[in-house]
């Protein structure tokens, strides 16, 4: 064992330790760091969505301030609001706003009930409870494409299930696309049925990260299934809530395919038009690339203005 | 070789500060221990030897060579974690393998003889050919010491190795680790919060506190010579008895207790107000009432109390005692009794506080201002075979 | 006394009936929500496989009986289907290979290794999970067409392949949009299971002298296997799904590049209407290889969605 006193190798005691040291070590020091020797892994994949998402982004509003359209080539010239103006005062852009805001709010509250009231139905000693679940996320893993053809078939005036459903009870059948007032209903109804499984999923694991003990003691305290439900379970499924909330406002804004798979065209029923149909209609049908740019633009602040309360939201609870 | 210098090593996470201004020498071949509660930094410390964590400010050096710039895999050191950090996808060869591939200049077969040494070393031979998996607590730790006994480094670094251990294997593996320390002769820095564990194992302790170093010494100076009221209070088990309280004419007075103070104590207070007494409790003497005075008035240093609680250990027993009286708020003290020495709650008993072994610490500032007399050297010896 | 000997096996009975119908009740629920969810694919199976008078004449769930069963309308759907099968795997594959790999090796070193600011960058791919396609299509469709057109640079190529045509080379820039936008969604994916992983492992690796590029190979590829396939699976169905891109980036469903996705909406109508008989079989067709994976996998499919909603 060495003592301490022998002969120091370096100079390193006391105050002159506040060695300079110089940028040779640190740029070294900078080299070797886990930033740098990282970079190959998050860097690549980072540039190339970076340039997909936010260089797409950054463009299309750019295009949107131009007066871009037909097939001449954009002109950066006069860059300028015009476009946002023109939406504003259409009928048409506004009308697809309030469908969409509609479609929103009713698709996602909708599914989450259903969702809420599957879960706990499946988390109450249900046999096959696994399968059930399976079967009931089913549509969850169909494309939209595919859901829309056969919603397209039960909703069918002629012989469509519904329609069986409506006569069998002696009403007359209904067009239910067909008719402007019930074809947002119709079409929320389907989107529904696709993805309220998913908030079956969502609420599930959270019932299942709730301890059974709270059940027994609300169960020894004499509370009723539902009232323990309310009162005990479902007030703790908030963050569930919340972040399937999030992401069924996504699928909902996703229902440009299923709305334009439905009738194979950019037109979608009467009474369905939304941002993105109108989006994709006015820039891919009629070349007004500025206008759909435009159009793109404000659908992207509907999403943010969704999600970027809920990442804040996430950041605080350092759960991102 | 080997030798550790931290020199007023800091680390600030953002504005909380984890580690701060501590100055440190390792001798070589040292088994240094850093103790402290948790979140007092000690495994900061540690990560910022490994290399884990980049100091904010000051210097860390080993073997003399500048450190704060340089990776792990270029200071010669091995680590043991708390939760051993096995690759649970490969085989206990594998992960003791793992290490060496890096090492420059062995070929593939004297890996496998160096690890077959090692395994055998740690008799853990039977085992290389299972996944982490498959193993006990023990087996597992007895790997990760493998996997860093292997690549035989010039330090060894170890949190908290034993923390997930069973009481009995925990004071099991103390002693083999010690033993193997000694055998390898390589400076171990190992932390744990476990005073007792620092207590048994290291040649050196350093206790930390919010970060800071409170003091650095062998177990037995800790103890017997605390700097502070932190470090009297954290070492030794059970806690140094601590009486809060006034000096008023060489006289402490505290809740329900009055005690004279001899010259000695009466120095090291001078004017200071608020004062601290610490007296360990295998320092209070506790005889029933009725066999110590019988009817005459207790002396200066004594006090008749009432046991409150008695734990009884078998070899020892722990003793809980208030002041005698209506109010319930004093300052409990606690003493420690030979085991055939049996009282029960409720007795009435005579305390006796030898004025040489009581500590005194700064009400304010926590600082000590004197310990308690130590004899000559065999007295002190018979202490620690206690 | 008697009053309470002679209820109490009637309070008992009624707490048995109670509890019945309460099971009833339960599974009543269950099996008609079973209905909600699987009658309109029921349906249209049935459908694809009866006649046209038999869909005329019919329940539209009423299995097919007798003369009413056929499998014309599956085989023509099938045949009109078979090339855009190819075009949709030859893209979904390659795409998602990538995308798994690409986004594993992000979500390491966004999670594995730290250093300051990476909250940030993770945040950036965070918000791309969100993003509304639409906000991104006209760049993407100026990018392709005018700004880099690799389709027309490599359409002599794919020319020159057998089996291939030179329309087949749109397949690569739709591959490649598939890869970077879906680098958000399976980075987040990868991201939460390397969270979980011990930090300890890595550091103790560092404390052997692996490099940055030898963890990840040696210790958190071989430990995210199970993640591989979970993410796998997820982002083939979305990729496979999609529409969107390959109605931007391909255009016409006549197209000969085009996958299932843009076919589909197309087959079975005429003048005269939609063919449903065509129509469901196609629909049967399309959405086979995901119920397939989907069936196979469904424990891997619901872990992939509530790891996506954190």
């Amino acid at each position: 064992m060495a003592t301490r006193d022998t002969t120091e190798p370096t100079n390193q005691s006391g105050v002159s330790t506040d060695e300079v040291v110089d940028w040779k070590t640190k740029l070294r020091y900078f080299l070797n760091s886990d930033f740098v020797r990282s970079s190959p892994y998050w860097g690549i994949p980072f540039i190339l969505m970076g340039i997909a998402v936010y260089g797409g982004i950054g463009y299309n509003i750019v295009i949107s301030f131009t007066d871009y359209s037909g097939l001449q080539p954009p002109s950066f010239s006069g860059l300028d609001l015009e476009m946002y103006r023109t939406a504003l005062a259409s009928g048409a852009f506004r009308e697809a706003a309030v469908n969409n805001f509609v479609l929103l709010v009713s698709f996602t509250v909708i599914s989450l009930i259903l969702g809420l009231f599957l879960a706990i139905l499946l988390d109450h000693g249900i046999r096959y409870k696994n399968k059930v679940q399976t079967i009931y996320l089913l549509p969850m893993a169909l494309s939209f494409v595919v859901t829309a053809q056969l919603w397209l078939w039960m909703f069918n005036p002629d012989s469509g299930v519904l329609t069986v459903i409506v006569t069998t009870f002696g009403f007359d059948p209904i067009d239910w696309l067909g008719n402007p007032r019930l074809a947002l209903p119709a079409v929320i109804f389907a989107l529904v049925w696709q993805f309220s499984g998913y908030a079956m999923v969502v609420y599930l694991a959270g019932l299942q990260s709730i301890p059974d003990d709270q059940f027994e003691a609300a169960k020894v305290d004499g509370a009723s299934t539902i009232r323990t439900y309310l009162r005990i379970i479902v007030p703790q499924l908030k963050e569930s809530s919340v972040s399937a909330a999030v992401v069924l406002m996504v699928f909902a804004l996703k229902a440009f395919t299923f709305l334009y798979s439905l009738v194979g065209q950019y037109r979608p029923p009467n009474g369905t038009d939304i941002l993105a149909t109108l989006m994709v209609r006015q820039a891919f049908k009629f070349g007004k690339w500025a206008y759909g740019a435009a159009i793109a633009t404000m659908l992207l602040l509907l999403a943010l203005s969704v999600i970027a309360p809920y990442l804040a939201y996430q950041y605080r609870q350092g759960s991102l | 070789m080997g030798r550790i210098q931290l020199d007023h090593l800091t680390k600030r996470f953002g504005e909380t500060v984890a580690v701060e201004d501590v100055t440190l020498d390792t001798e070589d071949g040292e088994f240094l221990i850093l103790v402290g509660p948790s979140g007092c930094g000690k495994s900061t410390t540690l990560r910022m030897i490994a290399g884990l964590e980049r100091p904010t400010d000051g210097n860390l050096y080993i073997d003399g060579d500048h450190m704060n710039y340089r990776v792990p895999q270029n200071r010669d050191i091995a680590m043991v974690f708390q939760d051993y950090a096995l690759y649970p996808h490969m085989t206990v060869r594998e992960n003791i393998r793992f290490g060496l591939e890096e090492e420059a200049g062995y070929t593939a077969a004297e890996m496998d003889e160096q690890v077959e040494a090692t395994a055998a070393d740690l008799g853990i031979v039977d085992l290389l050919d299972r996944k982490p998996g498959e193993l006990s607590g023990g087996q597992q730790q007895r790997v990760a010491l493998g996997r860093a006994i292997v690549r035989d480094p010039e330090v060894f670094l170890m949190d908290e190795p034993l923390a997930n251990l069973d009481a009995k294997l925990r004071s099991q593996m103390r002693t083999e680790l010690q033993q193997l320390q000694a055998d390898l002769d390589v400076t171990t820095v190992y932390v744990t919060h476990n005073q007792t564990e620092a207590m048994t194992m290291g040649d050196r302790l350093a206790v930390l506190n919010d970060g800071r170093l409170q003091q650095v010494g062998e177990p037995l100076t800790l103890y017997h010579e605390p700097a502070n009221q932190f470090v009297a209070g954290f070492i030794g088990e059970p806690m140094m008895n601590f009486l809060h309280g006034h000096a008023d004419d060489e006289t402490f007075t505290g809740s329900g207790l009055e005690y004279p103070l001899d010259d000695r104590l009466a120095d090291a207070v001078g004017d200071t107000d608020e004062l601290v007494l610490g007296v360990r409790p295998e320092a209070i003497d506790v005889r029933r009432a009725d066999e110590a005075t019988g009817e005459r008035e207790p002396g200066p240093h004594e006090f008749r109390m009432q046991v409150a609680v008695s734990e009884t250990h078998g070899d020892q027993n722990v003793v809980s005692m208030t002041v005698d009286d209506e109010e319930t708020d004093h300052d409990a003290l606690r003493a420690v009794t030979d085991g055939m020495h049996v009282v029960t709650q409720g007795d009435s008993v005579v305390v006796t506080i030898d004025p040489e072994t009581v500590h005194v610490f700064d009400g304010e500032t926590g600082e000590t201002l004197c310990n308690r007399l130590l004899e000559t050297d065999p007295e002190l010896a018979a202490v620690s075979s206690n | 006394m008697s009053q309470s000997t002679s209820r109490s096996p009637i309070d008992v009975e009624s707490l048995v009936e109670n509890f019945n119908y309460r099971r009833v009740g339960k599974y009543a629920l269950v099996v008609l929500f079973l209905g909600f969810f699987l009658v309109p694919l029921e349906t249209g199976i049935m459908t694809a496989l009866k006649t046209n008078s038999a869909i005329a004449r019919s329940l539209p769930f009423a299995p097919p009986a007798g003369e009413g069963f056929t499998l014309t309308n599956l085989e023509y759907a099938f045949s009109q289907l078979t090339n855009s099968f190819v075009n949709s795997l030859l893209m979904a594959v390659p795409a998602t290979l990538l995308n798994v790999l690409l986004a594993s090796m992000a979500a390491y070193g966004l999670t594995m290794v730290s250093w300051r600011g990476q909250i940030a960058v993770f945040a950036l791919f965070l918000v791309g999970v969100f993003v509304p396609y639409q906000a991104v299509l006209v760049p993407l469709s100026q990018f392709w067409n005018n700004m880099f057109p690799l389709a027309r640079m490599l359409e002599p190529l794919f020319a020159a392949i057998p089996f291939l045509q030179g329309g087949h080379s749109r397949l690569v820039p739709l591959t490649i949009t598939h890869v970077a936008y879906g680098i958000p969604i399976c980075t987040v994916l990868f991201r939460s299971y390397y969270k979980s992983l011990p930090n300890s492992l890595v550091e103790a690796a560092k404390i052997d002298g692996a490099s940055i590029t030898k963890i990840y190979r040696r210790i958190v590829l071989p430990l995210s296997l199970p993640m591989f396939g979970v993410v796998f699976i997820y982002q083939f169905t979305q990729i496979y799904n999609e529409f969107l891109f390959s109605f931007t980036l391909i255009t016409g469903s006549n197209h000969p590049a085009a996958p299932v996705t843009l076919i589909l909406p197309a087959i079975g109508s005429s003048t005269e209407g939609i063919d449903f008989g065509i129509r469901m079989s196609a629909a049967f067709l399309a959405a086979l290889p995901t119920i397939i994976l989907y069936v196979a996998f469904a424990e891997q499919f619901a872990k992939g969605l509530r790891t996506e909603s954190g």
